[in-house]
């Protein structure tokens, strides 16, 4: 009995020094921008709001968010609409060496990381004339969300009966209807994780938007906030921990939606 | 009227699921496909319907050549061994889609849901989602989906396998009597043989992809064409003995029994008779087969009797109460026996 006490009271302080270590980064973003003068420990702040003020000033950081939004919401959906078109066939069409080409797309985008293929990426978004466009940034960050997404969604499809699409055939749906009216709304879930998955990766992305882009008007949060650094190189910290918190609230929101909307419900009804 | 020419099916890896079936399926007929899994039962009715391309044959609906047709264009509905009722849509909505897809407009759509919808008693539970209703309510829901299409055939897949035991013999007058009031041709699987016995005017028994036998459900309870069908079909088993004909005679496990007109010779026949035909005897009988009672087994309605006879299992159903005691001597005597020599009936 006593020693079961003591378990659960190590336990209880082991996961509490844990849960305070992982917690302090938080405080620190949730303090920091409404303090005078913010160090990096988090401390209770002399409340002020004038960081707001000074980063409302500065000519990039609002039309960041803008171009985070563009490249962040172009890069989801071209990622949701190709990847459910991809594995939607890959889960209804025999394919030879289907399971093949899936691990292999899955294993090259996770071992040829983005650094190891700048040089090419780079040299063909010259040739393509998609450096300092939006485009090119979507286009090259899709690319390396895309092998994820589709092994995630065939996943998704794979679980969804195919008597389903039979059944509407069998009244004379097209493809297009059934996958517009049965197919889609069964697995929309899915294709809400992958959206968020995806924006919220392109959202924290640097390298790729730090390379393609060269006009700062286009660059987005995370390159701008880059920038917050005194002629000397040393970090603005008021201004580096307020844009931290506008930039971070706009996923947040966008998380908490998703996961209000479509998270944990679960569809059917018959014993299989 | 289905009809069916020489159609064959054979999946990729060389598989014969269907082998050269022919089949004629009369108008308003109710129609089961009856077989062990893997017979090619459900294959053969995902060919009517289109979602199977035959390797070869044809499928001719009302005398039109369907087979090049795609599932949409051949005015059928299906309902699956699942129902698939779509659950992101309301029962409404599921009964309506059909007629969605035709692009019948939406006042017109509501009105026919409704009306089936109320014949299939689902007028409450209109608005519902699929995940809220029972086994039985869904059921009901694929058939009323079924049905507002106005097809030609209905196609059903193991309409009641998904259905507890009681509910079962419910949805099975249930769907009877629907049947009969439609009077649309229906076509369904099952691998049920009472099921296939109590709803069918005409039973297909299939094995390895070839009809075994056609037949209404009398003629192919009371006389199986082969062995297979004999053991297929029956709450209880079939008696299938060696029997021996010589001087005139039948002789199966120590009975002389009457032969058949136009038997010959020869000793590889087997003698079947139902265990519900066996009447069993106290005294010793010349036509009876003798054995030790082995075993019991209560139907409800009788006993199932077991004989153990020179290491042959005889079975016979007694009436309720009146089962021999075990372990006494019993004559089992046959009526109404039937007569298979290299797995075929000959008498």
């Amino acid at each position: 009995m006593i020693r079961h006490t003591v378990g659960r009271l190590v336990s209880t302080v082991v996961i509490a020094l844990t849960l305070a270590l992982f917690a302090l980064p938080m405080l620190w973003l949730a303090a920091a921008p409404f303090d005078a003068s913010p160090a990096i420990t988090a401390s209770l702040p002399q409340f002020t709001l004038d960081n707001f003020a000074a980063i409302l000033d500065n000519p990039y950081a609002l039309g960041s968010i803008r171009n985070s939004l563009i490249q962040g919401g172009g890069a989801a959906v071209l990622v949701v609409v190709l990847a459910a078109l991809a594995a939607y066939a890959l889960s209804r069409v025999r394919v030879p060496g289907r399971d093949l080409l899936l691990y292999l797309l899955l294993l090259l985008s996770s071992v040829v990381t983005g650094t190891a293929a700048m040089v090419p990426i780079f040299e063909l978004a010259t040739r393509l004339n998609l450096i300092d466009t939006h485009l090119g940034v979507i286009l090259v960050v899709s690319g390396g969300l895309l092998p994820a997404a589709i092994f995630i969604l065939k996943d998704f499809m794979d679980e969804t009966p195919t008597s389903y699409e039979e059944s509407a055939r069998v009244f004379g749906a097209s493809p297009l209807q059934i996958l517009r009216d049965i197919v889609i709304p069964l697995v929309r879930p899915g294709l809400a994780t992958i959206a968020v998955w995806a924006l919220a990766s392109v959202w924290g992305g640097f390298l790729f938007q730090f390379i393609l882009l060269r006009d700062p008007d286009k660059a987005p949060g995370s390159v701008i906030l880059y920038t917050l650094y005194t002629e000397g190189g040393s970090p603005k910290l008021d201004l580096i921990s307020t844009f931290s918190l506008l930039y971070s609230l706009p996923v947040v929101l966008m998380y908490l939606f998703v996961s209000q909307r479509y998270g944990f419900r679960f569809h059917g009804g018959i014993k299989r | 009227m289905i009809t069916l020419d020489a159609l064959t099916k054979i999946f990729p890896g060389g598989v014969r699921a269907l082998d050269a079936i022919d089949l004629t399926i009369a108008d308003g007929e109710f129609f089961a496909l009856l077989g062990p899994s893997g017979c090619g039962k459900t294959t053969l009715l995902r060919t009517i319907a289109g979602l199977e391309i035959p390797t070869s044959g044809r499928v001719h609906i009302d005398g039109a050549d369907v087979t090049a047709l795609p599932p949409g264009r051949r005015d059928i509905a299906m309902v699956f061994q699942d129902y698939a009722i779509f659950p992101h849509m309301s029962v409404a909505e599921n009964i309506a889609y059909p007629l969605r897809i035709k692009k019948t407009p939406r006042a017109e759509r509501t009105r026919k849901a409704t009306e089936v919808a109320a014949r299939l008693s689902l007028t409450e539970l209109l608005l519902r989602r699929p995940a809220q209703l029972s086994g039985g309510q869904q059921q009901r829901v694929a058939l009323a989906r079924a049905i507002a299409c106005h097809p030609a055939a209905f196609l059903f897949d193991e309409p009641l396998s998904n259905l507890d035991a009681r509910l079962r013999l419910e949805a099975r007058t249930f769907l009877k009597r629907l049947q009969r009031d439609l009077a649309v041709t229906t076509v369904f699987v099952t691998h049920d043989q009472a099921e296939a016995l109590a709803l069918a005017d005409r039973i297909a028994v299939m094995s390895h992809g070839r009809m075994i036998q056609i037949g209404t459900p009398a003629d192919i309870f009371q006389r199986p064409a082969t062995t297979f069908v004999a053991s297929f079909i029956g709450s209880t088993p079939m008696n299938l003995l060696p029997a021996t004909f010589r001087d005139g005679a039948l002789h199966v496990a120590g009975a002389v029994r009457a032969g058949a007109p136009g038997l010959t010779g020869g000793d590889d026949l087997l003698y079947g008779v139902r265990p519900e035909y066996m009447t069993l005897s106290a005294t010793e009988r010349g036509d009876g087969i003798p054995g030790t009672v082995a075993v019991h087994e209560n139907l409800g309605t009788g006993v199932l009797v077991t004989l153990e006879a020179d290491g042959l299992l005889i079975q016979a159903v007694a009436p309720e109460g009146d089962e021999p005691p075990l372990g006494t001597r019993r004559w089992a005597v046959p009526a109404r026996s039937l007569l298979y020599r290299d797995g075929r009936l000959i008498a």
